[in-house]
């Protein structure tokens, strides 16, 4: 199956109807307070037919968090096994990307190297804004755009000053 | 029961319509930054890559690499060089190749 | 040419049986010879009492001049009496087929043959009798031999305390028979049970009850009503298990028998009080039953309290039964009896065969004990399988035996309506609910007896390590096959017990009961309906269909094996399972009353100065109720009324004198009068 048919059956599978199943692999649980506001009514991801399961079983994605500390990689990949295939593994949160915690005797450092990971979102916490977007490229929904943001700003003085 | 839901009647509806029109949130997040090339020296560049805590940026060379995957927003790169770093507001940075994550922010190479 | 000739047959197959065993068993050859004619004598038992219920009542045949305590041996193959026989024979040919291996060759396990076929021969007497003597000394010979039974290993003391206690509640029991025995025979003139039962209307209503009230407590310290049942799981585990097996498959049932001769036939009530005591006291048995079984963790004493629930539903139906005739309902009455007798049939095939797992499981492990096991269907896969159908039997589920009989006793009881009174149509329901209780609790009981010894993973090296090579499985499996006979040839069972209920009571249900297209309806037409055949082969036809998705879908998908899913525990050790007690501890908790459990926690930081943790040693006891607030109070007195006595053995010679000085002297002046 060519990566573009896989896309093509992923958002047709799971476009209206995604069961999500979130992971902290060691995270400082900030990453899963926005995650669990995304249940609450201001974002309501039900509305977008997304929802939250316990059981890996009934799970089409896994919602990781956290730098993947070695004492967690066993349980982190049992998850991943139980999970009937087709499966789309997320990761959240900058400890997850690979920052923050680099790799040591107590953490992998990023969760791909112990998971195959699909979607990657960035944020310290992600916002739920961010959230809903990354569930909605996973599911093809909505369009993978940082690939053409440049991050530079050569010639615009009006942007306001300061990262904050 | 019915005062409360005659009250949610009176307040309307508190749900955000994201992704399907932008919400008036957004512009208040906390953002990774963006970066000026003009004010970026390799001097500037050398002392970013060491106060970032989180080890998003990087200079290669004449190149700084910025991953924007591993960055906190925590505003300390901001703070040490507020002409070479500015805010960004993206926050709709999900993708599915982590390669599209690390921008090459070019070096000024210094007039001397 | 009557039924009583393969009655003969049999009897004579168990004679010369248990003389074999008394002889050859020490070797191998024996032993197996000794079991042939064993099972030779259940095949002709259960011909004899196969054709027993269609033929109807024998005449009366007086065994030619024996004569013993001035009456002669009298016999009757009995409509009612031949459903037993049926039963007995089946499970004397289960046990037989598995004695073999699972006894080794010894002279005690010749003592054993001999007693078990003596018992069994005995049991065959007791419900061929046709006359009061003859049942009487059968069942007092029934009771010894299956003393002699429990008692296969006399060095160990729980074998001898379990089979203490059979023995003197079977002699209490038999005291209280006698006396009902006695009032009958008095009051109609009549010795044989024939005779008593044709003359029973002429009994003053008073006096039946009383007869009645003697046969249920007399009986019922048999059947293990109750509070009379204390016998039940002392003796059990200690009897080996086709010992186990053939008390709780037959003996108990002899005292059904004789509670269903009394009622239906000897000493019909009048009133519907007796019928209410009998209905509640058999509600209360089924309760009380599965409430203790549920707190057990040997597996023989558990299966010896579901007995007692079994029976307990046995005598709640017969109660009602009862009721409906005392209050003219004739075709309920009837329906219930069938019902009943049924259920008696059902549970004798999955208990006998649960026991005899049990045996194989003791053997294979060396432990009855639930908590010691785990994993056994891997290790045992045959049992596991057999010992599933049991366990599907007795838990009630469709499309087996248990369901369907269940089913009936149910319905019958949801009739209570029918009734002319309110107040009983109401009591009559309560005991239905009751009786849903105690089944939803026996489904929680066995899926605790069956999952924690046969599923997961095994506790001990012992259960890791069982082997099936060399354990009976064609004994059990008989059983089995029994089983799902009985259930899916379940109008066939009907038609032939209506056949016997007729000698009964006199009513033939006919439609009423199965009217026609494999269906059967509650002895009324506009109540239930319900076919088992078609129900088993549906749920056969509706396991198909997963099977045949997945054997239609599997092409297109390929499919991944990956460990079950356990919460992503690194390492999944045994201990973490469900133990039987933390599974039943819902039901203790809610039952706290009953079970009055004595609790010891000791945890070390309670000595330590320096409050230092470590193992903490949990205990808990049921208080076993009945014992201590009946029978050792009863026993107690007993003690006092003999220590009063004692001063008349004195020893003094003088004394003894006068004795027989006194006694000589009432004897003239009692012949002068």
């Amino acid at each position: 199956m060519t990566p573009e048919d896989l896309r093509e059956t992923i958002a047709r599978q799971f476009g209206r109807s995604l069961h999500v199943r979130t992971l902290d692999t060691g995270s400082c649980a900030v990453c899963e307070q926005e995650i669990r506001l995304l249940a609450a009514p201001h974002y309501d991801l039900n509305r977008l037919g997304f929802f939250f399961t316990p059981a890996p079983r009934h799970a089409d994605l896994l919602l990781v968090t956290g730098p993947m500390i070695r004492a967690f990689a066993v349980a982190a990949r049992k998850s991943y096994d139980a999970m009937p295939g087709p499966k789309i593994v997320v990761a959240t949160g900058a400890c997850a990307l690979g920052g923050v915690y680099p790799e040591d005797p107590f953490t992998h450092g990023a969760v791909d190297a112990v998971l195959p990971v699909d979607v990657w979102i960035p944020g310290c916490p992600p916002s739920p804004l961010a959230l809903l977007h990354g569930l909605g490229v996973a599911v093809g929904r909505l369009a993978d755009k940082v690939r053409d943001l440049p991050f530079t700003e050569a010639n615009d003085p009006e942007r306001s000053r300061g990262a904050s | 029961m019915t005062l409360w839901f005659i009250r949610g009647l009176r307040r309307g509806v508190v749900t955000t319509r994201y992704p399907a029109r932008p919400d008036a949130s957004a512009a208040s997040l906390p953002t990774p930054p963006a970066f000026r090339p003009q004010g970026l020296t390799r001097q500037i560049a050398d002392r970013l890559a060491a106060i970032c805590p989180s080890g998003a940026l990087r200079r290669d060379g004449s190149v700084l690499v910025y991953d924007v995957g591993r960055c906190t927003a925590c505003g300390r790169c901001a703070a040490q060089a507020p002409d070479a770093v500015i805010r960004s507001g993206e926050f709709e940075l999900a993708t599915t190749d982590r390669s599209a994550l690390i921008k090459n922010i070019p070096v000024r190479e210094e007039a001397r | 040419m009557t039924p009583l000739v393969f009655l003969y047959a049999a009897a004579a197959c168990w004679l010369a049986a248990a003389t074999a065993g008394l002889l050859t068993a020490r070797t191998a050859a024996g032993l197996r010879a000794c079991c042939a004619l064993s099972a030779a004598g259940g095949v002709a038992a259960a011909a004899g009492g196969g054709w027993a219920l269609f033929y109807g009542d024998t005449p009366v045949v007086s065994a030619g001049g024996a004569s013993v305590v001035g009456a002669t041996l009298q016999l009757q193959a009995t409509g009612l009496a031949g459903a037993f026989t049926a039963l007995l024979g089946v499970v004397a040919v289960a046990i037989a087929l598995y004695a073999p291996r699972y006894h080794s060759p010894s002279r005690g396990t010749g003592l054993y043959l001999a007693a078990y076929n003596l018992a069994l021969l005995a049991c065959l007497a007791v419900l061929a009798a046709g006359g009061m003597v003859t049942f009487l000394i059968a069942w007092e010979t029934m009771s010894l031999a299956c003393y002699l039974l429990i008692l296969r290993h006399p060095r160990e003391v729980s074998a001898a305390r379990g089979a203490f206690w059979f023995l003197v509640l079977s002699e209490a029991g038999f005291l209280l028979v006698v006396a009902a025995f006695v009032i009958l025979s008095s009051k109609t003139g009549s010795t044989t049970l024939a005779g008593i039962a044709s003359h029973a209307s002429s009994v003053p209503g008073g006096w039946r009850a009383a007869a009645y009230l003697l046969a249920l407590a007399g009986f019922g310290f048999k059947a293990g009503l109750v509070p009379l049942h204390v016998w039940l799981p002392e003796a059990h585990p200690v009897a080996p298990a086709d010992g186990s097996a053939f008390l709780s498959g037959v003996v108990v049932k002899l005292g059904v028998y004789g509670i269903a001769l009394f009622a239906f036939r000897l000493a019909p009530p009048t009133g519907s009080w007796p019928g209410l005591v009998t209905m509640f006291t058999g509600a209360v048995t089924a309760a009380i039953g599965i409430l203790y079984a549920m707190a057990e963790r040997d597996i023989k004493r558990f299966l010896a309290y579901s007995t007692i629930e079994n029976i307990g539903i046995v005598v709640t139906a017969f109660g009602a039964a009862m009721i409906f005739h005392t209050s003219g309902q004739r075709a309920l009455w009837t329906f219930l009896l069938i019902a009943g007798i049924y259920h008696v049939a059902n549970h004798g095939c999955y208990k006998t065969l649960l026991f005899l797992e049990a045996g194989v499981t003791e053997h294979a492990t060396g432990t009855r004990d639930m908590d010691r096991l785990g994993g056994l269907i891997h290790r045992l896969p045959r049992s596991a399988v057999i010992g599933f159908v049991g366990t599907l039997g007795i838990a009630a589920l469709p499309p087996l035996n248990g369901f369907v009989s269940e089913w009936l006793i149910f319905q019958g009881l949801f009739q209570g309506f029918r009734t002319g009174s309110h107040l009983t149509g109401i009591l009559i329901v309560l005991a239905a609910g009751i009786l849903g209780l105690t089944g939803g609790l026996a489904i929680y009981a066995f899926v605790r007896g069956f999952g924690i010894p046969y599923l997961g993973m095994p506790r001990t090296r012992p259960a890791a390590e069982a082997s099936e090579r060399g354990q009976p499985v064609l004994g059990p499996g008989l059983l089995a096959l029994a089983c799902v006979a009985l259930a899916v040839g379940a109008p066939v069972v009907l038609y032939a017990l209506d056949k016997a209920a007729r000698a009964v009571t006199g009513v033939t249900l006919g439609p009423l009961l199965l009217p026609g297209d494999l269906t059967v309806i509650p002895a009324h037409a506009d109540f239930s309906a319900f076919s088992p055949t078609y129900l088993a082969a549906f749920l056969v036809c509706a396991l198909a269909v997963p099977v045949l998705i997945y054997l239609a879908g599997r092409p297109r998908a390929g499919s991944v094996r990956v460990p079950v899913w356990d919460g992503g525990i690194v390492a999944f050790r045994p201990r973490m399972q469900y133990s039987a007690m933390t599974f039943s501890a819902p039901t203790r908790v809610t039952f706290d009353a009953l079970y009055r459990p004595s609790v010891s926690v000791t945890r070390p930081s309670d000595d330590d100065p320096a409050g230092r943790s470590g193992p903490v040693h949990y205990e808990a006891q049921v208080t076993p109720v009945f014992q201590r607030y009946l029978y050792r109070p009863l026993v107690r007195c007993l003690e006092w009324l003999a220590d009063l006595v004692r001063p008349i053995q004195s020893g003094d010679v003088n004394l003894y004198l006068l004795y027989v000085f006194a006694v000589i002297l009432l004897a003239y002046l009692l012949g002068a009068v």
